[in-house]
């Protein structure tokens, strides 16, 4: 049964006056329950798209449906972690996180929601420095209390914007190992909506990946399914025949996407003529 | 050691220049003739001999009592007003021209519009430092306001925030260092004022003081007083700047 609907979403900013069109024409169908990616390469439009399906931005065209109603503000039942963190700097990390119990679960005394609070940030490891402030913890620490507060609130979607973007490799690598924990753990899956630009971490976290064109007007590519078990390790992907298959497709896809919009942009230049323009290309991508 | 020596150096320098000017202008008391006639007051800060012979701690009291409430007076109308101009451009559009006119004002221009106001002395001088301290802090709480990242505003949405917790948990921890930064040069504004009002208003303080002694004819007292003020609010200035940093690190 899907879920979020996204049905030909446009978006185009406006700088003095030219106009750069981020996102032309896509769609994209979230079942309940699944884990999607969308892949592409930095500025794509990925985190536009995503902060369109939050309803933290409009989008000029097209609709984002949940469970068949068009979405009106910010997502209802939805978590977001942002590549950044955004975690408020004057409050300790279990502050931060009773934060959001507090308006998640109003019933609750203030004595319940800091244990809640508390047991969010123990599930992430982070039992012993609930005290501390943002700028005393470490980038990965951050990122954690930021995936406790997703999680605190006991969401129906997830939506993930770069989570690990900012960390370096090995720390990454233990945090998608911990939130693939993390979503598995629950009775019901959350469904959630992640952005990366890294193909491996959409393997090892998703049910489905989504390639996307590189930007301007990029769009959504045909997706496809990661039929692997789980739990998952990142040794195991390099060499299971099924991911190995997966990554070629959407890095191809990728690849292909901007060999093709190379040509357009050429093509479009006026005072060339298109031939001349695509003899430029380089004889390698035309292979 | 040059960190001591160089303002020591400094005050030295400008003790010579006050002496030398007091030899060529006889009404000039020179530092040591100031220092005799004042070591009443500055030795028994906390007597009081009469209406306006006072203590310098006495007066230095009163004036700092007065500028205290007109300033507080002040930042309870400055800050909201910020925050109002702040969150809503359609207001800082309506009020910007006012604020530009009105914040030039000499407190000298506003203390009779006081005493016509509010009939009394006292009222029309708070009413004076209010209206001339306060901008500084609409204007770095309105700065304060507009600065927050976006990135707060989304967790305000994401979290579903109702706009009275936005406030109390975002919006107000968000611009404080900025506010302070308002309150600090609000509080030497008040205590610039505080003189003029009390000079026009003849309450008695440092400044009323001020003007009596020169209308007495007693120079030196007029020197004591000057200085006074200047160690009184540079004293001000330091703690509002301690308070200041403190919120920095947040």
């Amino acid at each position: 049964m899907t879920l979020i609907d996204v049905t030909s979403v446009s978006k185009t900013f406006w700088m003095g006056a030219g106009a750069r069109h981020v996102l032309e024409d896509v769609s994209l169908k979230v079942e309940r329950g699944e884990f999607v990616s969308i892949v592409g390469f930095m500025g794509c439009g990925k985190s536009t798209l995503l902060n369109i399906i939050a309803g933290l931005a409009p989008a000029d065209t097209g609709t984002v449906r949940l469970g068949g109603k068009a979405v009106e503000g910010v997502l209802r039942g939805a978590s977001i972690v942002f590549q950044n963190y955004s975690l408020l700097p004057w409050f300790s990390a279990i502050e931060n996180v009773r934060l959001a119990v507090a308006t998640a679960f109003p019933a609750l005394t203030r004595a319940q929601q800091i244990e809640h609070a508390r047991r969010a940030l123990e599930k992430v490891g982070l039992g012993n420095s609930v005290d501390r402030r943002p700028s005393q913890l470490s980038g990965g620490m951050r990122q954690r209390v930021a995936i406790a507060r997703a999680f605190a609130t006991e969401p129906e979607i997830l939506l993930l914007d770069e989570p690990f973007g900012a960390l370096d490799a090995l720390t990454r690598g233990n945090l998608q190992q911990e939130l693939a924990g993390l979503c598995s753990e629950r009775g019901r899956p959350v469904t959630t909506v992640m952005v990366t630009n890294s193909v491996d971490e959409a393997l090892l976290l998703s049910d489905r990946i989504v390639p996307m064109t590189r930007g301007p007007r990029a769009t959504l590519g045909t997706s496809v399914s990661v039929d692997i078990a789980r739990p998952r390790s990142l040794a195991q992907l390099l060499h299971d025949e099924h991911a190995v298959h997966v990554r070629s497709y959407v890095v191809e896809s990728l690849t292909d996407s901007v060999r093709r919009a190379r040509r357009r942009r050429l093509t479009r230049v006026d005072d060339a003529p298109a031939g001349e323009a695509l003899a430029a290309l380089p004889r390698r991508s035309e292979a | 050691m040059v960190a001591f020596v160089l303002p020591v150096a400094g005050l030295v320098f400008a003790g010579c220049v006050w002496a030398a000017r007091s030899t060529a202008v006889p009404d000039l008391p020179s530092p040591l003739k100031t220092w005799h006639e004042s070591k009443l007051y500055l030795l028994a800060p906390f007597t009081t001999r009469g209406e306006m012979d006072l203590g310098i701690g006495l007066l230095a009291y009163y004036s700092l009592f007065r500028v205290a409430r007109g300033f507080l007076l002040g930042i309870l109308i400055g800050a909201p007003l910020g925050f109002v101009l702040g969150l809503s451009p359609p207001s800082q559009r309506m009020l910007d021209p006012l604020i530009q006119v009105l914040r030039p004002i000499s407190p000298l221009a506003w203390l009779p519009l006081g005493l016509v106001l509010f009939r009394k002395s006292e009222p029309a001088a708070l009413f004076a430092i209010a209206v001339c301290s306060m901008w500084p802090t609409v204007i770095n709480t309105m700065a304060g306001v507009r600065a927050i990242p976006q990135d707060y505003w989304n967790v305000a949405k994401v979290l579903r925030l109702s706009p009275p917790t936005t406030f109390l948990k975002i919006i107000i921890p968000a611009t404080l260092p900025y506010m302070f930064t308002g309150f600090r040069l609000s509080l030497g504004i008040a205590w610039l004022v505080i003189v003029a009002s009390e000079m026009l208003t003849g309450t008695p303080g440092i400044g009323g003081f001020l003007w009596q002694e020169y209308n007495s004819l007693i120079y030196a007292h007029i020197l004591l007083a000057i200085l006074t003020i200047g160690v009184v609010g540079f004293v001000l200035d330091r703690l509002m700047g301690l308070a200041e940093a403190k919120l920095r690190t947040v």
